[in-house]
C-alpha cells in the first residue's frame, strides 16, 4: 500500500492537520539554513541589525571576499579528496559486499561487523594515532593522507550498506547468468551492479557527504596546503573578529553542490534508501 | 650551554665554509642587528648569516601577523634566511598546535604562543627555554633589550624555575570602553572609579529603546576574575604553587552576583552566548555602552572605520571594588618548540620581530598599538597615537601592564589546568545571570567540580 493510498482513509481535517505538520516541520528543519543563506547575502553591518535587519539590500560582497587564492584551493582539496575517497571505496567495497554476500563463508556477519567496527569508535580514537603516523611517513597536510583517512572509514560503510543490498537480492539472475556461460565477474559487472545503481547511488552519496563534511580528520591531519572548505571557513574565526558573512557565504558554498547533487539525483536515493527494505 | 645547529649552516660548518664564530658575530653585529636598528660594525653589515636556510613557523591569524609580514623581506635580505608562516584561525590554531606539541613535533621552529594555553605549554615543557640565547652576546643583539619589555607581559612565559620560554608581541590590559559618554554625561555620569558607581551608571542607562548599559562576551574566565578579585576573591589559593582553588567564599559569591547581574540586569538581549565580536558590534553600532576586556577589544571604538560612536567613546580604568583594582592583562607571543630544529635561526627571527626598531614601525607606521615595549609606550609619538578624545589611553594602558606585572595578580592563568578552572566559572555565571542558580550555590558547585578536574589531572591538593 503507497502513501497515497493511506491518505484515502484520512478525513479532510486530518489531511489538513497532516499536511500542516509536515510543513511546520519542514519549516523548523529548513530556518537554520535559509537564515544562513539569507546572512551571506548581508552587508556586513547589517547581519546582527535585529528586527532592522530583515530589510536590507542583498550583496555579494561576502561572497566576492571568499574569491581568494587560499579558499579556491580549499574547495578543490574538498573536491578532489571527497571524489576520489568515494570513488575507491566503491570500486574495493561494492565488489567485497557482493563476495560476502554470496561467498557463504563462516561467520561472514561476525567479519561484517568486525568491518564495521571501524565506524563504531569517536574520531578522537583515531586522531592520535594517525597523526603520529602520518608526521613519520610525511603524509600531513597532503591530499593521499585525507583519502587514506577517509577510505577507511567510507569502506566500512559501502561493505556495510551494499552487503545488506545483496543479500536482499534474488539469486536467481545470477544463476541464469551462469547456465548462460556467463563468469563470477562478467555476472557481476552485467548483472548485479546494473540492478544496484541506485543502492550504488545511494552508498555512494552517503560517502561523500561524510568526506565533503568532514571537519575533525581535516582539522586534525592538515595545515595549509591540503585543508579542506570545512575548516577554511572555520578561519574566518579570527581573534580580533568573527567575519560571518564569509562565514555564511562558504557555508553556503559547502551545502550548494551536495544540496544539487541530492535533488538531481532524488529518484535513485529514495529508490536506493528503501532498497532492500521487503526481502524477496 | 646547550648548542643547536641548523641543518643548512651546520653543513657548511662541517664543510669548514664557516667558521660557527663568523655567523654568530655577524648575526650579533651584522646585517641582523642593522634591520633591528642596532648599532653594528660597518665591516658586518652586509653579513647573511642564514644564507640558504628556510625557516618555518606557526601563528593564528592576527593583524600583528600581517605587520610583521610587511617587514619581513626586510629582514630575509638582511639574514639571508627564508621566513615561512602558517597562519590559522585563532580556534583552529590552538587545537593544531597543542597536538602538534604534545606530541613533541619539530614541524615548527617557531611558534606563536598563544595567551589561554600559555600555561599548558610552557609548564609542560613543550618550549625551549630562552635564558642561554639571551645571555650569549654572539647570537643575541646588544640592544635588544629583554627588560624593556613591560614585566607584566612577560609572566605568561616563565616556567616554574623561573625560565623565559617566550617574548609577547602583543600585550593586553583589560580597560573600561565607555561607547556613549554623551548619554554618561546626559545623566549627570562621569567615568566611574567605584563598583557602585559603575552599577548606578548602568541602572540609569539601560532599557532606553533597546539600549543595553553593558555588554561583554561569553569568555567569563576571562572577564570576570578581575570583578572577583576586586570584591576580595580570587581563583586559586596561591597560584601557582598552592593550586587549591578558592571560588566558594563569601567574597567570590558576592563577586559573582555582581557580575552576573552586570549580564542580565543590564546587559544586551542575549549577551550569555555573545562571541567578542558580537559584543563589540553592539558598541561600535551604539547599541550598548560600556564593556570591560582587553584594550585591543575597546579600542577599535575610536579606532574602527565601522564605529558609529567615534567621538563619544571614553575609557576609564575597570571600577575598583572593596579589595582595590585588578584589571586583567595578558599577552601573545612567541617561542621555540622544544623540538624544533633550527632553534638559532628562530631565536633570530623573534629577537628581529620583537625588537623595538620593529615594534615601533608596527606601532608608528601601522598602527599596532597594543605593544608590550615600555621604551615604544613612553615614546612621545606612540602617547600622541593614543591621546583619543582628549583622553590618554598610553597611560591607562601602561598602569594596568605595570600592576598586572607588579602585583602578579594574572599569576593564575599562567598555571596549566586554568582552562579546567576556567571552565567551571564559565559555567557559575551563566548558572546565576540565567536565574538557574544563586551566586553561592553556582560557586560552591564550581568549587566542587574544579576540586574534581584539578584531582583527575593529577594535581595534589
Amino acid at each position: 500500500m503507497t502513501m497515497a493510498d493511506t491518505t484515502q482513509f484520512l478525513s479532510r481535517r486530518e489531511k489538513i492537520i497532516a499536511n500542516l505538520a509536515v510543513i511546520l516541520l519542514a519549516v523548523m528543519t529548513l530556518l537554520p539554513f535559509l537564515w544562513f543563506v539569507i546572512m551571506s547575502f548581508k552587508p556586513v553591518d547589517q547581519i546582527f541589525a535585529g528586527v532592522s535587519g530583515l530589510f536590507f539590500t542583498p550583496t555579494l560582497e561576502n561572497y566576492a571576499g571568499l574569491v581568494n587564492e587560499r579558499f579556491v584551493r580549499s574547495i578543490w582539496n574538498s573536491i578532489v579528496t571527497s571524489t576520489v575517497s568515494t570513488g575507491l571505496a566503491l570500486v574495493i567495497g561494492v565488489p567485497g559486499a557482493y563476495a560476502l554476500s554470496r561467498a557463504g563463508l563462516k561467520r561472514d556477519r561476525t567479519m561484517s561487523l568486525l568491518i564495521l567496527a571501524s565506524r563504531m569508535a569517536p574520531p578522537v580514537a583515531f586522531a592520535i594515532p594517525y597523526f603520529l603516523v602520518y608526521r613519520t611517513l610525511g603524509l600531513l597536510d597532503t591530499q593521499l593522507g585525507l583519502i587514506i583517512v577517509y577510505l577507511t572509514f567510507n569502506l566500512a560503510l559501502v561493505v556495510w550498506l551494499m552487503r545488506n543490498f545483496f543479500d536482499a537480492t534474488p539469486r536467481e539472475l545470477e544463476e541464469a547468468a551462469w547456465i548462460d556461460g556467463a563468469s563470477l565477474w562478467g555476472t557481476f559487472v552485467r548483472i548485479v551492479l546494473p540492478m544496484s545503481i541506485p543502492a550504488v547511488l545511494t552508498t555512494g552519496m552517503l560517502c561523500f557527504l561524510y568526506s565533503w563534511n568532514d571537519f575533525f580528520f581535516a582539522l586534525t591531519l592538515t595545515r595549509n596546503s591540503a585543508m579542506t572548505a570545512p575548516v577554511e571557513v572555520v578561519n574566518f574565526m579570527n581573534y580580533e573578529g568573527w567575519e560571518w558573512g564569509k562565514i555564511a557565504a562558504g557555508g553556503t558554498l559547502i551545502m550548494a553542490p551536495v544540496l544539487v547533487f541530492s535533488l538531481l539525483m532524488r529518484k535513485y536515493l529514495v529508490a536506493g534508501m528503501t532498497a532492500g527494505a521487503v526481502k524477496g | 650551554m646547550t648548542r643547536f645547529q641548523d641543518r643548512t649552516t651546520a653543513g657548511a660548518l662541517a664543510q669548514g665554509k664557516v667558521k660557527r664564530r663568523t655567523i654568530l658575530r655577524g648575526l650579533a653585529g651584522g646585517g641582523i642587528a642593522t634591520v633591528l636598528g642596532l648599532k653594528a660594525p660597518a665591516v658586518l653589515a652586509n653579513s647573511r648569516p642564514f644564507e640558504g636556510v628556510t625557516l618555518q613557523g606557526a601563528c593564528f591569524q592576527h593583524v600583528f601577523h600581517e605587520h610583521v609580514k610587511a617587514y619581513l623581506p626586510e629582514f630575509e635580505e638582511a639574514s639571508g634566511m627564508k621566513v615561512q608562516i602558517d597562519f590559522q584561525a585563532f580556534p583552529v590554531y590552538n587545537q593544531r598546535m597543542d597536538l602538534e606539541l604534545s606530541t613533541r613535533g619539530s614541524s615548527y621552529d617557531f611558534i606563536n604562543i598563544t595567551f589561554p594555553y600559555s600555561g599548558r605549554w610552557v609548564g609542560a615543557g613543550w618550549l625551549h627555554p630562552l635564558d642561554d640565547f639571551i645571555a650569549d652576546a654572539n647570537i643575541t643583539a646588544e640592544g635588544w633589550d629583554a627588560d624593556d619589555f613591560v614585566s607584566g607581559t612577560r609572566a605568561p612565559f616563565f616556567n616554574a624555575e623561573g625560565q623565559t620560554c617566550g617574548f609577547p608581541w602583543e600585550a593586553g590590559a583589560m580597560m573600561a570602553g565607555y561607547a556613549r559618554f554623551d548619554l554618561m554625561e546626559a545623566a549627570g555620569f562621569g567615568i566611574p572609579e567605584t563598583l557602585e558607581e559603575f552599577e548606578a551608571m548602568n541602572r540609569a542607562l539601560h532599557g532606553k529603546d533597546g539600549f543595553a548599559a553593558y555588554v561583554n562576551d561569553k569568555l567569563h574566565h576571562w572577564n570576570f576574575p578581575p570583578y572577583l578579585m576586586n570584591f576580595g576573591g580570587g581563583v586559586f589559593r596561591g597560584a601557582p604553587e598552592d593550586l587549591m582553588p578558592i571560588l566558594d567564599t563569601a567574597e567570590a559569591a558576592e563577586a559573582a552576583h555582581y557580575y552576573a547581574a552586570l549580564l542580565s540586569d543590564y546587559g544586551a538581549r542575549g549577551v550569555l552566548s555573545f562571541t567578542d565580536d558580537q559584543a563589540l558590534r553592539m558598541q561600535l553600532n551604539g547599541q550598548a555602552n560600556a564593556r570591560t576586556n582587553a584594550m585591543a577589544w575597546v579600542l577599535p571604538l575610536t579606532q574602527s572605520p565601522d564605529s558609529k560612536v567615534r567621538e563619544t567613546t571614553r575609557y576609564g580604568m575597570i571600577p575598583r571594588g572593596k579589595a582595590g583594582s585588578f584589571p586583567g592583562s595578558n599577552a601573545n607571543g612567541y617561542g621555540i618548540p622544544a623540538e624544533a630544529r633550527q632553534k638559532e635561526a628562530a631565536w633570530a627571527f623573534i629577537q628581529w620581530a620583537t625588537s623595538k626598531e620593529t615594534f615601533r614601525k608596527i606601532a608608528l607606521e601601522r598602527g599596532g598599538l597594543a605593544t608590550p615595549r615600555r621604551s615604544i609606550i613612553d615614546d612621545p609619538e606612540y602617547r600622541q597615537r593614543l591621546m583619543i578624545n582628549g583622553q590618554d589611553v598610553a597611560s591607562i594602558y601602561l598602569k594596568v601592564l605595570e600592576e598586572a606585572g607588579e602585583g602578579g595578580y594574572m599569576k593564575y592563568r599562567t598555571v596549566p589546568v586554568f582552562p579546567q578552572v576556567g571552565d567551571k566559572l564559565n559555567k557559575a555565571i551563566e548558572r546565576i545571570a540565567s536565574g538557574q542558580m544563586s551566586a553561592a550555590d553556582a560557586m560552591k558547585a564550581a568549587q566542587s567540580e574544579a576540586i574534581d578536574d584539578l584531582r583527575k589531572a593529577g594535581i595534589a591538593l
